[in-house]
């Protein structure tokens, strides 16, 4: 298929800054894809130059066959280009900003009437067509930038991070307006909301320090990113740790074996496997006895793998993404130590914070262990340390 | 020039639908009704001379030349790209030239309405009986629109360096004075080429020895034009400068 956009080896300096190195990418008619990246990743100084706003540096970008430097006047009569701002003369009634749009693009006025009343239609501001672009909310405004865009009935739509700023319900409405155009013109998204690229967009291009780190449809970013899946288990596996780690590295297809550590009385493993081996986890779990908490299979999301992009964070997914908001032991909670001396009037003494030792936890299931009416959810006794003393 | 026609409108636009426009307005025609009616008692009934006055040979007239067009393009380029209105401009299909020509000329269309006045002036002593020098009354009109113009593109010019609409406004106004106060300076000096250069420059008197005794010389119509262009043009780079940023 035809490429609409054709991004080569594109470069763009701000002085010592490289925001975008050798960038490259093409687009075909048609299609819809979304610009994901942290901020501050390079997305909107694409779409800049995209919308013949700035210039490379070096490299070229083609849109709808005109180089946006050589030819910006006839790439800019092919694009509908929404800047994050949503820039509009807050002094004209949103009919008066369409119709000066129309001006600018050269239409005349049997075809500006017919367009500006289309638009209006399609973002449903018939009703606010009075309304001054400075009353409008942040929405309604959106709605408004997206009206002058699509005025010119572009081949290219561009527009960037087209829902920020505005609440769920308007970020709703937005998204299913971009669903309609998707059918209608080649449309680039950007945003940093996984979620708005994933509702709209097949396909993703992530990028993350001014370079493109993925570029494909979500499955393919799944398969070719997210192939450090794994099985999950938590069983009680006795004292020999290690023999159970080795049992389970020997299923046939785990390439690794993570011990992740003891919760209670359950040792908890992830095996990396690319398919699920919760049947062959769960045999020798079986035919072991060990008594199992959890045995589940997971595979990282787009979400986990653009976090993982974007932190440059090469471990499994889930580790960072799961794992994260728990703490690594429990009861390793950072412990704060104060001064010993506090006297009013001087400055506040400084705050350490020194992690905290590593605390036994011993659970025990006799019942009759430290009296019957113990409660066996919690453990026997916790090692708590010892509250600072006072001279 | 594509967009040229539809910025200029819209510029107009924007100009009088904010209340800074009313407000040059009504201070200029009435404070040139007023200094018209001193010039006339001044000059014992002279309508020519006090039309002089009115375009071009009282401080009144160079103060407003100076104040005005600084106030009216202080925000023409410096708030649009602050406001990321200018984003939304340079992404239309136009160009640079039209964006910066589109706004001088709805700057200095205003100037020539401030101006008006004194025609306003002219056509008044004329039903009142008097025929003015109609030649010299539309000489010092070009003349006083050729002059705002030039102070229109330095607004411009000023407002294309900096975000910062006051800091535009300040900058233009400090050079206009300079430019305003340039023959002052020649009389200073005893050093010949020192004059001659600024006589070659001198706006106030490129002003005074054509236009407003009914003369319209290309020589110095040209002048006024070349520095306009000359500032225009740099307004433009400096535009375009701000893609590189």
């Amino acid at each position: 298929m035809r490429a609409v956009i054709s991004v080569q080896q594109l470069t763009r300096t701000y002085g010592a800054h490289k925001a975008l190195d050798a960038v490259s990418f093409e687009i075909a008619k048609g299609e819809v894809v979304g610009f994901l990246g942290p901020n501050g990743a390079g997305k909107t100084t694409t779409l800049r130059i995209l919308a013949g706003y700035l210039p490379p540096t070096s490299g070229t970008a083609r849109v709808a066959g005109f180089d946006v430097v050589r030819d910006s006047i006839e790439v800019r009569k092919r694009i509908g280009y929404l800047p994050e701002s949503v820039p509009l003369y807050r002094e004209l009634r949103v009919e008066e900003m369409l119709r000066f749009h129309a001006r600018l693009h050269g239409m005349d006025r049997g075809r500006t009437e017919q367009r500006v009343a289309a638009v209006l239609e399609q973002v449903q501001l018939t009703e606010r067509r009075r309304d001054l672009v400075g009353n409008l909310s942040r929405g309604l405004r959106q709605r408004a930038g997206l009206a002058t865009a699509l005025l010119p009935e572009p081949e290219v739509l561009i527009l960037d991070e087209p829902t920020s700023g505005l609440d769920p319900i308007q970020r709703i409405e937005v998204r299913s307006l971009l669903q309609q155009l998707a059918t209608r013109h080649t449309v680039i998204v950007s945003s940093h909301i996984l979620p708005e690229i994933e509702a709209v967009c097949p396909r993703v291009i992530i990028v993350t320090k001014g370079r493109i780190a993925a570029d494909g449809t979500r499955d393919q970013l799944l398969k070719q990113l997210g192939d450090r899946s794994y099985v999950r288990i938590e069983a009680v596996v006795g004292p020999d740790v290690a023999k159970a780690k080795a049992l389970l590295g020997s299923i046939e297809g785990v390439s690794e074996v993570v011990d992740k550590g003891r919760l209670g009385i359950h040792q908890c493993f992830d095996l990396v496997c690319s398919t699920d081996l919760r049947e062959d986890a769960g045999a020798i779990a079986a035919a072991r006895g060990w008594a199992l908490r959890e045995l589940s299979w997971r595979t990282p999301s787009l979400e986990q793998i653009f976090a993982r992009i974007a932190l440059g964070d090469g471990e499994i997914a889930s580790s960072s993404a799961f794992d994260a908001a728990m703490p690594a032991e429990p009861g390793a909670a950072a412990r704060v130590e104060l001064s010993p001396l506090v006297t009013l009037g001087q400055p506040a003494p400084a705050v350490t914070v020194k992690p905290a030792a590593p605390t036994k936890i011993v659970y025990n299931l006799n019942p009759f262990d430290a009296g019957a009416g113990r409660d066996l959810g919690k453990p026997k006794a916790v090692d708590t340390p010892k509250p600072p003393t006072n001279p | 020039m594509r967009g040229f026609l539809a910025i200029y409108r819209r510029e107009l636009g924007g100009i009088f639908m904010g209340p800074l426009a009313w407000t040059l307005l009504v201070i200029a025609y009435a404070l040139q009704g007023l200094l018209f009616l001193v010039y006339l008692k001044t000059s014992q009934g002279d309508v020519d001379l006090a039309l002089r006055f009115a375009f071009g040979e009282s401080w009144a007239f160079w103060a407003l030349a100076a104040l005005f067009p600084p106030l009216l393009t202080m925000r023409m380029i410096s708030e649009e790209s602050r406001m990321g209105l200018l984003e939304y401009l340079l992404t239309a299909p136009v160009t640079d030239v039209a964006v910066v020509l589109g706004k001088f000329c709805a700057a200095t269309t205003f100037m020539a309405l401030v101006w008006s006045a004194g025609l306003l002036h002219a056509l008044l002593v004329m039903r009142a009986g008097v025929t003015p020098d109609w030649g010299a009354v539309w000489g010092g009109w070009l003349g006083a629109v050729l002059v705002s113009g030039l102070f229109c593109a330095t607004g411009l010019c000023a407002s294309s360096f900096t975000n910062t609409p006051v800091v535009a406004a300040f900058g233009s106004i400090v050079a206009h004075l300079l430019i305003v106060i340039l023959p002052l300076l020649a009389a200073l000096t005893e050093a010949e080429w020192i004059r001659a250069a600024i006589a070659r420059v001198d706006v106030v008197d490129h002003h005074k020895a054509s236009f407003l005794v009914g003369v319209v010389d290309s020589a110095y119509a040209g002048f006024f034009l070349v520095w306009t262009a000359l500032f225009l043009f740099v307004a433009t780079r400096s535009l375009e400068a701000r893609r590189w940023r």
